[in-house]
Protein backbone atom coordinates (compact mmCIF):
# COMPACT_ATOMS: atom_id res chain seq x y z
CA UNK A 1 0.00 0.00 0.00
CA UNK A 2 1.09 3.46 -1.16
CA UNK A 3 1.98 6.21 2.22
CA UNK A 4 1.92 8.91 -0.01
CA UNK A 5 4.36 11.26 -0.95
CA UNK A 6 6.91 12.09 0.45
CA UNK A 7 9.36 15.51 0.35
CA UNK A 8 12.79 15.64 2.43
CA UNK A 9 14.47 18.53 2.91
CA UNK A 10 17.61 18.56 1.52
CA UNK A 11 19.64 20.92 3.15
CA UNK A 12 18.77 23.25 5.91
CA UNK A 13 16.73 26.18 4.85
CA UNK A 14 19.00 29.82 3.80
CA UNK A 15 16.10 31.82 4.96
CA UNK A 16 12.54 31.77 6.82
CA UNK A 17 10.29 30.08 3.62
CA UNK A 18 6.42 30.64 2.93
CA UNK A 19 5.32 27.15 2.19
CA UNK A 20 2.29 28.39 1.89
CA UNK A 21 1.53 27.99 -1.79
CA UNK A 22 2.64 24.16 -1.39
CA UNK A 23 -0.81 22.27 -0.03
CA UNK A 24 -3.24 25.14 -0.92
CA UNK A 25 -6.05 23.97 -3.19
CA UNK A 26 -6.24 20.62 -4.86
CA UNK A 27 -3.02 19.08 -4.43
CA UNK A 28 -3.61 15.23 -2.81
CA UNK A 29 -3.79 14.06 -6.79
CA UNK A 30 -0.45 15.74 -7.65
CA UNK A 31 2.50 13.78 -8.53
CA UNK A 32 5.78 14.58 -6.72
CA UNK A 33 6.96 16.53 -10.68
CA UNK A 34 3.54 18.46 -10.57
CA UNK A 35 4.12 19.36 -6.43
CA UNK A 36 7.89 20.28 -7.07
CA UNK A 37 6.83 22.89 -9.39
CA UNK A 38 4.93 24.61 -6.64
CA UNK A 39 6.95 28.05 -5.46
CA UNK A 40 8.79 28.24 -2.13
CA UNK A 41 8.95 32.08 -1.26
CA UNK A 42 12.39 32.35 0.61
CA UNK A 43 12.77 35.43 2.61
CA UNK A 44 9.77 37.27 1.37
CA UNK A 45 11.03 38.20 -1.98
CA UNK A 46 12.52 35.35 -4.15
CA UNK A 47 10.43 32.43 -5.32
CA UNK A 48 12.58 28.73 -5.57
CA UNK A 49 10.54 25.50 -6.52
CA UNK A 50 9.88 23.30 -4.04
CA UNK A 51 11.75 20.41 -5.34
CA UNK A 52 15.13 22.47 -5.66
CA UNK A 53 14.43 23.01 -1.29
CA UNK A 54 12.96 19.37 -1.47
CA UNK A 55 13.30 15.52 -2.70
CA UNK A 56 10.25 14.28 -3.38
CA UNK A 57 9.12 11.28 -4.17
CA UNK A 58 6.59 8.88 -3.92
CA UNK A 59 3.09 8.36 -5.40
CA UNK A 60 -0.04 10.79 -4.32
CA UNK A 61 -2.21 8.58 -2.50
CA UNK A 62 -3.91 11.66 -0.25
CA UNK A 63 -1.02 11.86 2.07
CA UNK A 64 2.43 13.89 2.13
CA UNK A 65 5.51 13.55 4.79
CA UNK A 66 7.40 16.19 5.10
CA UNK A 67 11.11 15.52 6.69
CA UNK A 68 13.70 17.73 7.84
CA UNK A 69 14.17 20.87 10.55
CA UNK A 70 11.35 22.92 9.08
CA UNK A 71 11.53 25.45 11.91
CA UNK A 72 11.88 28.27 9.59
CA UNK A 73 9.38 27.09 7.43
CA UNK A 74 6.43 28.94 7.27
CA UNK A 75 2.21 28.50 6.24
CA UNK A 76 2.75 25.21 5.53
CA UNK A 77 -0.83 23.89 5.00
CA UNK A 78 -2.05 27.16 4.44
CA UNK A 79 -5.46 27.30 2.80
CA UNK A 80 -5.34 23.28 3.24
CA UNK A 81 -8.61 21.52 2.11
CA UNK A 82 -7.92 17.98 1.45
CA UNK A 83 -5.56 15.19 2.11
CA UNK A 84 -3.56 14.30 5.35
CA UNK A 85 -0.17 16.21 5.84
CA UNK A 86 2.51 14.81 8.00
CA UNK A 87 5.52 16.88 9.38
CA UNK A 88 8.22 14.74 10.83
CA UNK A 89 9.34 17.48 13.19
CA UNK A 90 9.12 20.90 13.76
CA UNK A 91 7.43 23.40 12.28
CA UNK A 92 7.63 27.17 11.97
CA UNK A 93 4.46 30.28 12.09
CA UNK A 94 1.34 30.11 10.89
CA UNK A 95 0.79 26.41 9.97
CA UNK A 96 -2.73 25.26 8.73
CA UNK A 97 -3.31 28.62 8.12
CA UNK A 98 -6.93 29.28 7.35
CA UNK A 99 -7.01 25.26 5.91
CA UNK A 100 -10.77 24.55 5.76
CA UNK A 101 -10.29 20.49 5.03
CA UNK A 102 -7.90 17.44 5.28
CA UNK A 103 -5.56 16.82 8.49
CA UNK A 104 -2.04 18.63 9.39
CA UNK A 105 -0.16 16.05 12.19
CA UNK A 106 3.07 17.74 13.09
CA UNK A 107 5.04 15.65 15.13
CA UNK A 108 7.64 18.21 16.94
CA UNK A 109 6.45 21.99 17.73
CA UNK A 110 4.43 23.93 16.09
CA UNK A 111 5.23 28.54 15.97
CA UNK A 112 3.44 30.97 16.39
CA UNK A 113 -0.76 31.27 15.00
CA UNK A 114 -0.68 27.52 14.53
CA UNK A 115 -4.43 26.79 12.54
CA UNK A 116 -4.62 30.56 12.51
CA UNK A 117 -5.93 33.62 10.35
CA UNK A 118 -4.49 35.45 7.71
CA UNK A 119 -3.55 39.26 9.05
CA UNK A 120 -6.38 40.92 7.88
CA UNK A 121 -8.49 37.96 7.40
CA UNK A 122 -11.80 37.58 9.33
CA UNK A 123 -11.90 34.02 9.83
CA UNK A 124 -8.96 31.39 10.35
CA UNK A 125 -9.76 27.67 9.90
CA UNK A 126 -13.27 26.70 8.50
CA UNK A 127 -12.66 23.28 8.66
CA UNK A 128 -9.85 19.77 9.09
CA UNK A 129 -8.03 19.04 11.84
CA UNK A 130 -4.37 20.19 13.04
CA UNK A 131 -2.70 18.38 15.61
CA UNK A 132 0.77 19.72 17.11
CA UNK A 133 1.96 16.67 19.15
CA UNK A 134 4.62 18.91 20.49
CA UNK A 135 4.51 22.61 21.88
CA UNK A 136 2.77 25.54 19.63
CA UNK A 137 3.87 29.02 20.21
CA UNK A 138 1.03 32.10 20.90
CA UNK A 139 -1.94 32.17 19.13
CA UNK A 140 -3.03 29.07 18.12
CA UNK A 141 -6.95 28.89 16.60
CA UNK A 142 -7.31 32.46 15.81
CA UNK A 143 -10.22 33.17 14.59
CA UNK A 144 -11.27 29.58 13.58
CA UNK A 145 -14.71 29.36 12.55
CA UNK A 146 -14.46 25.68 12.68
CA UNK A 147 -12.20 22.46 12.66
CA UNK A 148 -10.35 21.66 15.69
CA UNK A 149 -6.82 21.98 16.70
CA UNK A 150 -5.36 19.56 19.07
CA UNK A 151 -2.12 20.92 20.93
CA UNK A 152 -0.80 17.74 22.91
CA UNK A 153 1.76 19.85 24.57
CA UNK A 154 2.01 23.44 26.24
CA UNK A 155 1.25 27.12 24.47
CA UNK A 156 2.64 30.09 25.10
CA UNK A 157 -0.67 31.60 25.26
CA UNK A 158 -3.51 33.30 23.79
CA UNK A 159 -5.49 30.43 22.68
CA UNK A 160 -7.89 30.76 20.43
CA UNK A 161 -8.31 34.39 20.39
CA UNK A 162 -11.04 35.76 18.34
CA UNK A 163 -12.61 32.22 18.22
CA UNK A 164 -16.14 32.17 15.94
CA UNK A 165 -16.47 28.34 16.83
CA UNK A 166 -14.72 25.01 16.47
CA UNK A 167 -12.70 23.75 19.10
CA UNK A 168 -8.75 24.18 20.79
CA UNK A 169 -7.60 21.61 22.42
CA UNK A 170 -4.83 21.95 24.54
CA UNK A 171 -3.28 18.66 26.29
CA UNK A 172 -0.55 20.60 28.65
CA UNK A 173 -0.04 23.87 29.92
CA UNK A 174 -2.75 26.32 28.35
CA UNK A 175 -0.73 29.55 29.26
CA UNK A 176 -2.06 32.62 29.95
CA UNK A 177 -5.19 34.26 28.21
CA UNK A 178 -6.99 32.12 26.84
CA UNK A 179 -10.03 32.53 24.56
CA UNK A 180 -10.09 36.60 24.23
CA UNK A 181 -12.40 38.10 21.82
CA UNK A 182 -14.32 34.59 21.37
CA UNK A 183 -17.91 34.90 20.05
CA UNK A 184 -17.85 30.73 20.23
CA UNK A 185 -16.12 27.79 19.98
CA UNK A 186 -14.92 25.18 22.71
CA UNK A 187 -11.68 25.87 24.55
CA UNK A 188 -10.75 22.40 26.39
CA UNK A 189 -7.59 22.92 28.90
CA UNK A 190 -6.64 19.30 30.08
CA UNK A 191 -4.05 20.83 31.99
CA UNK A 192 -3.54 24.09 33.70
CA UNK A 193 -5.21 26.81 32.53
CA UNK A 194 -5.79 30.86 33.42
CA UNK A 195 -9.41 31.58 33.25
CA UNK A 196 -9.99 35.29 31.70
CA UNK A 197 -12.08 37.67 33.97
CA UNK A 198 -14.26 37.90 31.12
CA UNK A 199 -15.54 34.12 31.71
CA UNK A 200 -18.07 33.32 34.02
CA UNK A 201 -17.85 30.29 35.92
CA UNK A 202 -21.45 27.99 34.40
CA UNK A 203 -20.76 24.43 36.19
CA UNK A 204 -18.78 20.98 36.26
CA UNK A 205 -20.30 17.97 34.20
CA UNK A 206 -19.47 15.24 31.71
CA UNK A 207 -19.45 16.84 28.02
CA UNK A 208 -19.96 13.57 25.76
CA UNK A 209 -18.93 15.54 23.01
CA UNK A 210 -15.53 15.26 24.39
CA UNK A 211 -15.81 11.39 24.53
CA UNK A 212 -16.30 11.41 20.81
CA UNK A 213 -13.69 13.66 20.28
CA UNK A 214 -10.58 12.24 22.41
CA UNK A 215 -12.01 8.66 21.01
CA UNK A 216 -11.15 10.12 17.22
CA UNK A 217 -8.26 11.33 18.28
CA UNK A 218 -7.14 7.68 19.80
CA UNK A 219 -8.30 5.86 16.41
CA UNK A 220 -6.93 8.64 13.93
CA UNK A 221 -3.99 10.15 15.53
CA UNK A 222 -2.87 7.06 18.28
CA UNK A 223 -2.58 9.95 20.23
CA UNK A 224 -3.74 8.24 23.63
CA UNK A 225 -5.04 10.98 26.53
CA UNK A 226 -5.50 9.34 29.92
CA UNK A 227 -9.09 7.60 31.01
CA UNK A 228 -9.44 10.06 33.32
CA UNK A 229 -9.98 12.46 30.59
CA UNK A 230 -12.42 10.48 29.01
CA UNK A 231 -14.48 9.61 32.36
CA UNK A 232 -13.74 13.04 33.98
CA UNK A 233 -15.45 16.15 34.52
CA UNK A 234 -15.01 19.86 33.33
CA UNK A 235 -15.54 23.12 34.34
CA UNK A 236 -17.53 24.84 32.18
CA UNK A 237 -16.89 28.97 31.86
CA UNK A 238 -18.96 30.54 29.72
CA UNK A 239 -17.14 33.47 27.63
CA UNK A 240 -16.02 35.61 26.21
CA UNK A 241 -18.62 37.93 28.17
CA UNK A 242 -16.55 41.20 26.45
CA UNK A 243 -17.64 39.84 23.26
CA UNK A 244 -21.10 37.27 22.51
CA UNK A 245 -20.05 35.11 25.20
CA UNK A 246 -21.51 32.23 23.67
CA UNK A 247 -17.97 30.12 23.77
CA UNK A 248 -16.95 28.47 26.60
CA UNK A 249 -13.33 27.00 28.25
CA UNK A 250 -14.00 23.85 29.50
CA UNK A 251 -11.16 22.87 32.16
CA UNK A 252 -10.58 19.24 33.08
CA UNK A 253 -11.12 18.69 37.13
CA UNK A 254 -9.53 16.28 39.13
CA UNK A 255 -12.53 16.75 41.89
CA UNK B 1 -41.89 -32.09 5.15
CA UNK B 2 -41.48 -32.62 8.61
CA UNK B 3 -38.65 -31.44 11.60
CA UNK B 4 -38.66 -33.43 14.48
CA UNK B 5 -42.56 -34.38 13.88
CA UNK B 6 -43.66 -30.82 12.97
CA UNK B 7 -45.99 -30.53 10.06
CA UNK B 8 -44.62 -27.74 7.56
CA UNK B 9 -46.32 -26.02 5.79
CA UNK B 10 -45.68 -25.71 1.84
CA UNK B 11 -46.77 -21.88 2.32
CA UNK B 12 -44.81 -18.47 2.40
CA UNK B 13 -44.54 -15.53 4.34
CA UNK B 14 -45.71 -12.36 2.88
CA UNK B 15 -43.35 -9.38 3.56
CA UNK B 16 -43.35 -5.64 2.60
CA UNK B 17 -40.60 -3.17 1.91
CA UNK B 18 -40.22 -0.49 4.50
CA UNK B 19 -37.91 2.18 5.54
CA UNK B 20 -35.59 1.07 8.04
CA UNK B 21 -33.33 3.72 10.49
CA UNK B 22 -30.65 1.95 13.34
CA UNK B 23 -30.38 4.15 16.75
CA UNK B 24 -27.22 3.40 18.73
CA UNK B 25 -28.19 4.82 21.96
CA UNK B 26 -25.59 5.20 25.08
CA UNK B 27 -25.70 5.62 28.53
CA UNK B 28 -23.37 6.33 31.67
CA UNK B 29 -24.73 2.83 32.55
CA UNK B 30 -26.28 0.10 30.19
CA UNK B 31 -29.56 0.58 32.47
CA UNK B 32 -29.90 3.89 31.37
CA UNK B 33 -29.10 3.37 27.77
CA UNK B 34 -31.73 0.40 28.28
CA UNK B 35 -34.45 2.50 29.56
CA UNK B 36 -34.50 4.85 26.93
CA UNK B 37 -34.19 1.50 23.85
CA UNK B 38 -37.56 0.54 25.59
CA UNK B 39 -39.12 3.76 25.88
CA UNK B 40 -38.20 4.35 22.29
CA UNK B 41 -39.19 1.63 21.00
CA UNK B 42 -42.28 1.14 23.01
CA UNK B 43 -45.90 1.12 21.53
CA UNK B 44 -44.58 0.31 18.23
CA UNK B 45 -45.42 -3.18 17.22
CA UNK B 46 -47.37 -2.43 13.91
CA UNK B 47 -47.81 0.02 11.41
CA UNK B 48 -51.66 -0.60 11.98
CA UNK B 49 -51.82 1.26 14.95
CA UNK B 50 -48.80 2.89 15.96
CA UNK B 51 -47.53 4.17 12.49
CA UNK B 52 -44.07 2.46 12.81
CA UNK B 53 -42.42 -0.73 13.68
CA UNK B 54 -39.60 -0.81 16.33
CA UNK B 55 -37.56 -2.78 18.78
CA UNK B 56 -33.97 -3.12 20.17
CA UNK B 57 -31.61 -5.02 17.87
CA UNK B 58 -28.79 -5.75 20.12
CA UNK B 59 -26.91 -4.41 23.53
CA UNK B 60 -23.53 -3.34 22.33
CA UNK B 61 -20.07 -3.11 24.31
CA UNK B 62 -18.64 0.10 24.91
CA UNK B 63 -16.07 -1.06 22.70
CA UNK B 64 -18.66 -1.07 19.86
CA UNK B 65 -20.30 2.38 20.52
CA UNK B 66 -19.07 6.12 19.41
CA UNK B 67 -18.69 7.22 22.44
CA UNK B 68 -17.33 3.90 24.64
CA UNK B 69 -20.20 3.82 26.35
CA UNK B 70 -22.48 1.42 26.61
CA UNK B 71 -25.47 1.05 24.49
CA UNK B 72 -28.35 -0.35 22.35
CA UNK B 73 -28.66 -0.54 19.12
CA UNK B 74 -32.61 -0.10 18.16
CA UNK B 75 -34.02 -0.36 14.39
CA UNK B 76 -37.42 2.04 14.04
CA UNK B 77 -38.97 1.01 10.35
CA UNK B 78 -42.06 2.86 8.44
CA UNK B 79 -44.02 2.35 5.55
CA UNK B 80 -42.92 5.89 3.83
CA UNK B 81 -39.79 7.22 3.25
CA UNK B 82 -41.42 10.84 4.63
CA UNK B 83 -42.54 9.29 7.66
CA UNK B 84 -39.62 8.02 8.93
CA UNK B 85 -38.00 11.10 10.13
CA UNK B 86 -41.18 12.33 11.44
CA UNK B 87 -41.15 9.29 13.52
CA UNK B 88 -37.59 9.77 14.59
CA UNK B 89 -38.13 13.49 15.92
CA UNK B 90 -41.07 12.42 17.83
CA UNK B 91 -39.30 9.54 19.46
CA UNK B 92 -35.78 10.96 20.54
CA UNK B 93 -37.45 13.87 21.13
CA UNK B 94 -39.82 12.30 23.82
CA UNK B 95 -37.63 9.37 24.81
CA UNK B 96 -34.20 10.03 24.58
CA UNK B 97 -33.90 13.69 25.31
CA UNK B 98 -35.59 12.91 28.44
CA UNK B 99 -33.51 10.13 29.51
CA UNK B 100 -30.84 10.88 31.97
CA UNK B 101 -27.18 10.38 30.72
CA UNK B 102 -28.03 9.37 27.23
CA UNK B 103 -26.74 10.20 23.77
CA UNK B 104 -28.00 9.04 20.44
CA UNK B 105 -26.17 7.89 17.46
CA UNK B 106 -26.58 6.89 14.26
CA UNK B 107 -26.07 3.61 13.31
CA UNK B 108 -26.32 3.40 9.29
CA UNK B 109 -23.44 5.65 8.92
CA UNK B 110 -23.05 4.57 4.94
CA UNK B 111 -26.66 5.00 4.29
CA UNK B 112 -26.45 7.43 1.30
CA UNK B 113 -30.07 8.38 2.03
CA UNK B 114 -29.64 10.74 5.75
CA UNK B 115 -32.59 12.11 7.42
CA UNK B 116 -32.52 15.05 9.95
CA UNK B 117 -33.25 14.09 13.86
CA UNK B 118 -30.66 16.57 15.79
CA UNK B 119 -30.76 19.31 13.38
CA UNK B 120 -34.77 19.32 14.41
CA UNK B 121 -34.45 18.59 17.43
CA UNK B 122 -31.73 21.22 18.37
CA UNK B 123 -34.57 23.55 18.34
CA UNK B 124 -35.52 22.62 22.31
CA UNK B 125 -32.15 24.27 22.85
CA UNK B 126 -33.71 27.80 22.57
CA UNK B 127 -30.83 29.30 20.92
CA UNK B 128 -28.63 28.45 23.34
CA UNK B 129 -27.90 25.05 21.52
CA UNK B 130 -24.37 24.37 20.07
CA UNK B 131 -22.91 21.99 17.61
CA UNK B 132 -19.60 20.29 17.07
CA UNK B 133 -18.25 18.66 13.84
CA UNK B 134 -16.14 15.43 14.52
CA UNK B 135 -14.53 13.33 11.77
CA UNK B 136 -16.75 15.11 9.33
CA UNK B 137 -19.84 14.63 11.26
CA UNK B 138 -22.26 17.19 12.83
CA UNK B 139 -23.47 16.21 16.45
CA UNK B 140 -26.08 19.05 18.52
CA UNK B 141 -25.34 19.58 22.19
CA UNK B 142 -28.74 20.75 23.66
CA UNK B 143 -28.51 22.25 26.95
CA UNK B 144 -30.75 20.02 29.62
CA UNK B 145 -31.40 20.48 33.26
CA UNK B 146 -29.11 17.29 33.63
CA UNK B 147 -26.23 18.93 31.86
CA UNK B 148 -26.50 18.22 27.77
CA UNK B 149 -28.18 16.14 25.49
CA UNK B 150 -25.83 15.03 22.61
CA UNK B 151 -27.51 13.64 19.11
CA UNK B 152 -26.40 13.62 15.73
CA UNK B 153 -27.46 15.76 13.13
CA UNK B 154 -28.40 12.91 10.74
CA UNK B 155 -29.65 9.66 10.79
CA UNK B 156 -29.01 6.72 7.69
CA UNK B 157 -32.21 5.78 5.74
CA UNK B 158 -31.85 2.20 4.28
CA UNK B 159 -34.58 0.37 2.63
CA UNK B 160 -35.65 -3.10 4.81
CA UNK B 161 -38.03 -5.49 4.95
CA UNK B 162 -40.65 -5.74 7.46
CA UNK B 163 -43.45 -9.22 7.82
CA UNK B 164 -41.64 -11.75 7.76
CA UNK B 165 -43.38 -13.88 9.85
CA UNK B 166 -44.38 -17.80 10.99
CA UNK B 167 -47.15 -19.04 12.95
CA UNK B 168 -47.04 -22.13 15.78
CA UNK B 169 -49.58 -24.59 15.92
CA UNK B 170 -50.01 -25.92 19.47
CA UNK B 171 -51.58 -28.58 21.32
CA UNK B 172 -52.04 -25.85 23.97
CA UNK B 173 -51.70 -22.77 24.73
CA UNK B 174 -48.58 -23.45 27.02
CA UNK B 175 -47.27 -25.29 24.39
CA UNK B 176 -47.44 -22.30 21.97
CA UNK B 177 -45.83 -20.52 24.66
CA UNK B 178 -43.04 -22.30 25.39
CA UNK B 179 -42.09 -22.95 21.43
CA UNK B 180 -42.72 -19.08 20.87
CA UNK B 181 -40.54 -18.18 23.73
CA UNK B 182 -37.58 -21.36 22.40
CA UNK B 183 -37.64 -19.53 19.05
CA UNK B 184 -37.33 -15.54 20.47
CA UNK B 185 -34.24 -17.24 22.26
CA UNK B 186 -32.70 -18.33 18.87
CA UNK B 187 -33.81 -15.05 16.95
CA UNK B 188 -32.73 -12.33 19.51
CA UNK B 189 -30.08 -10.30 19.69
CA UNK B 190 -28.89 -10.64 16.18
CA UNK B 191 -27.62 -7.79 13.99
CA UNK B 192 -29.97 -6.41 11.05
CA UNK B 193 -33.52 -8.48 12.87
CA UNK B 194 -35.62 -6.57 15.38
CA UNK B 195 -38.98 -9.08 16.82
CA UNK B 196 -41.34 -5.63 17.41
CA UNK B 197 -44.03 -7.62 18.91
CA UNK B 198 -44.23 -7.90 23.10
CA UNK B 199 -41.24 -10.45 23.85
CA UNK B 200 -40.96 -11.08 19.89
CA UNK B 201 -44.61 -12.98 20.21
CA UNK B 202 -48.08 -12.34 18.58
CA UNK B 203 -51.30 -13.66 19.72
CA UNK B 204 -53.41 -11.89 17.92
CA UNK B 205 -52.95 -11.99 14.21
CA UNK B 206 -54.54 -10.05 12.19
CA UNK B 207 -56.15 -10.10 8.40
CA UNK B 208 -56.99 -7.26 5.84
CA UNK B 209 -59.87 -5.71 6.66
CA UNK B 210 -63.29 -6.66 8.97
CA UNK B 211 -66.25 -8.92 7.64
CA UNK B 212 -68.67 -6.28 9.34
CA UNK B 213 -66.94 -2.81 9.82
CA UNK B 214 -66.04 -1.20 6.26
CA UNK B 215 -63.30 1.08 7.79
CA UNK B 216 -61.23 -0.89 9.50
CA UNK B 217 -58.37 -2.05 8.13
CA UNK B 218 -57.13 -5.21 10.05
CA UNK B 219 -59.43 -7.35 12.08
CA UNK B 220 -58.43 -10.80 14.14
CA UNK B 221 -57.69 -13.76 11.94
CA UNK B 222 -60.56 -15.65 12.71
CA UNK B 223 -58.90 -18.66 10.32
CA UNK B 224 -56.82 -19.17 12.84
CA UNK B 225 -58.74 -18.47 16.38
CA UNK B 226 -59.56 -22.00 17.87
CA UNK B 227 -62.22 -20.71 19.89
CA UNK B 228 -64.18 -20.07 16.12
CA UNK B 229 -63.11 -23.25 14.73
CA UNK B 230 -66.55 -24.43 14.81
CA UNK B 231 -68.00 -21.13 13.20
CA UNK B 232 -65.57 -19.66 10.65
CA UNK B 233 -63.34 -21.16 7.49
CA UNK B 234 -60.93 -22.85 9.94
CA UNK B 235 -57.52 -23.00 9.00
CA UNK B 236 -56.59 -25.16 12.09
CA UNK B 237 -55.53 -28.72 11.49
CA UNK B 238 -57.61 -31.15 14.45
CA UNK B 239 -55.77 -30.98 17.95
CA UNK B 240 -54.72 -27.18 17.60
CA UNK B 241 -55.88 -25.56 20.23
CA UNK B 242 -53.72 -22.24 20.39
CA UNK B 243 -51.56 -20.36 17.94
CA UNK B 244 -48.91 -17.56 18.07
CA UNK B 245 -46.48 -16.06 15.92
CA UNK B 246 -43.57 -14.50 15.51
CA UNK B 247 -43.76 -11.20 13.74
CA UNK B 248 -39.70 -10.53 12.34
CA UNK B 249 -38.16 -7.01 10.41
CA UNK B 250 -34.96 -6.62 8.99
CA UNK B 251 -32.30 -4.87 7.04
CA UNK B 252 -32.49 -7.07 4.32
CA UNK B 253 -34.30 -10.61 3.03
CA UNK B 254 -31.67 -12.69 3.66
CA UNK B 255 -31.14 -11.83 7.32
CA UNK B 256 -34.86 -12.37 8.07
CA UNK B 257 -34.73 -15.77 6.09
CA UNK B 258 -31.39 -17.12 8.21
CA UNK B 259 -33.55 -15.66 11.93
CA UNK B 260 -36.89 -17.59 10.20
CA UNK B 261 -34.57 -20.97 9.86
CA UNK B 262 -33.78 -20.70 13.21
CA UNK B 263 -36.56 -19.61 15.22
CA UNK B 264 -38.77 -22.36 12.82
CA UNK B 265 -35.77 -24.79 13.95
CA UNK B 266 -36.49 -24.07 17.56
CA UNK B 267 -40.17 -23.69 17.61
CA UNK B 268 -39.88 -27.42 16.53
CA UNK B 269 -40.44 -28.98 19.72
CA UNK B 270 -43.21 -31.02 21.98
CA UNK B 271 -46.78 -30.11 21.67
CA UNK B 272 -46.48 -28.55 17.93
CA UNK B 273 -48.35 -29.27 15.52
CA UNK B 274 -47.80 -27.55 12.16
CA UNK B 275 -45.86 -24.49 11.42
CA UNK B 276 -47.32 -22.14 8.70
CA UNK B 277 -47.08 -18.40 7.42
CA UNK B 278 -49.36 -15.45 6.84
CA UNK B 279 -49.45 -14.23 3.51
CA UNK B 280 -52.11 -12.47 0.81
CA UNK B 281 -51.94 -14.64 -1.98
CA UNK B 282 -48.73 -12.92 -2.64
CA UNK B 283 -50.34 -9.90 -4.36
CA UNK B 284 -49.05 -7.10 -1.70
CA UNK B 285 -45.69 -7.88 -0.95
CA UNK B 286 -42.67 -7.93 -2.74
CA UNK B 287 -40.88 -10.00 0.03
CA UNK B 288 -42.06 -14.26 -0.15
CA UNK B 289 -40.32 -16.16 2.33
CA UNK B 290 -40.83 -19.88 1.39
CA UNK B 291 -40.91 -22.11 4.61
CA UNK B 292 -39.83 -24.91 2.78
CA UNK B 293 -37.38 -23.45 1.31
CA UNK B 294 -36.01 -21.36 3.83
CA UNK B 295 -35.83 -25.10 6.27
CA UNK B 296 -34.11 -26.45 3.51
CA UNK B 297 -31.52 -24.22 3.70
CA UNK B 298 -32.41 -21.76 0.78
CA UNK B 299 -32.17 -18.30 0.99
CA UNK B 300 -35.12 -15.60 0.42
Amino acid sequence: MSVGITARLRAPLPARADMGAILAGSWAQLSPADLAHRPVRLDGDRSVPFGDLFEITGAPAGRITVQGDLGRADRLGAGLSEGAVVVDGNIGDDAGLAMSGGSIDVRGNAGARAGGAESDGRRGMTGGELLVRGNAAAEPGTRMRRGLVVLAGDVAGHAGPGMIAGTVIVVGNAGPAPGRWSKRGSIVALGPIEIPPTYRFACTYQPDHLRLTFLRLRSRYGLMLDERYLTGCYRRYSGDLAELGRGEILAWTAE
Amino acid sequence: MKIRGVFIEDTFAEAFTMRVARLIITGRTARWAREAAVKLTGFATSVIGCKLEAAIERELAGEETPDGRPGFSVLLMTMSKDDLPKRLIERVGQTVLTCPTTACFDGLPDAPDRVGVGSALRFFGDGFQASKVIGGERFWRIPVMEGEFLVQEKFGMVKGVGGGNFLMLARSADAALEAAEAAVAAMSGRTGVILPFPGGVVRSGSKVGSRRIKSMIASTNDAFCPTLRAVTDTQLPEGVNSVLEIVLNGTDADVIAGTMRDGIDAACREGIVAITAGNYGGKLGPHHFHLRKIMAGASA
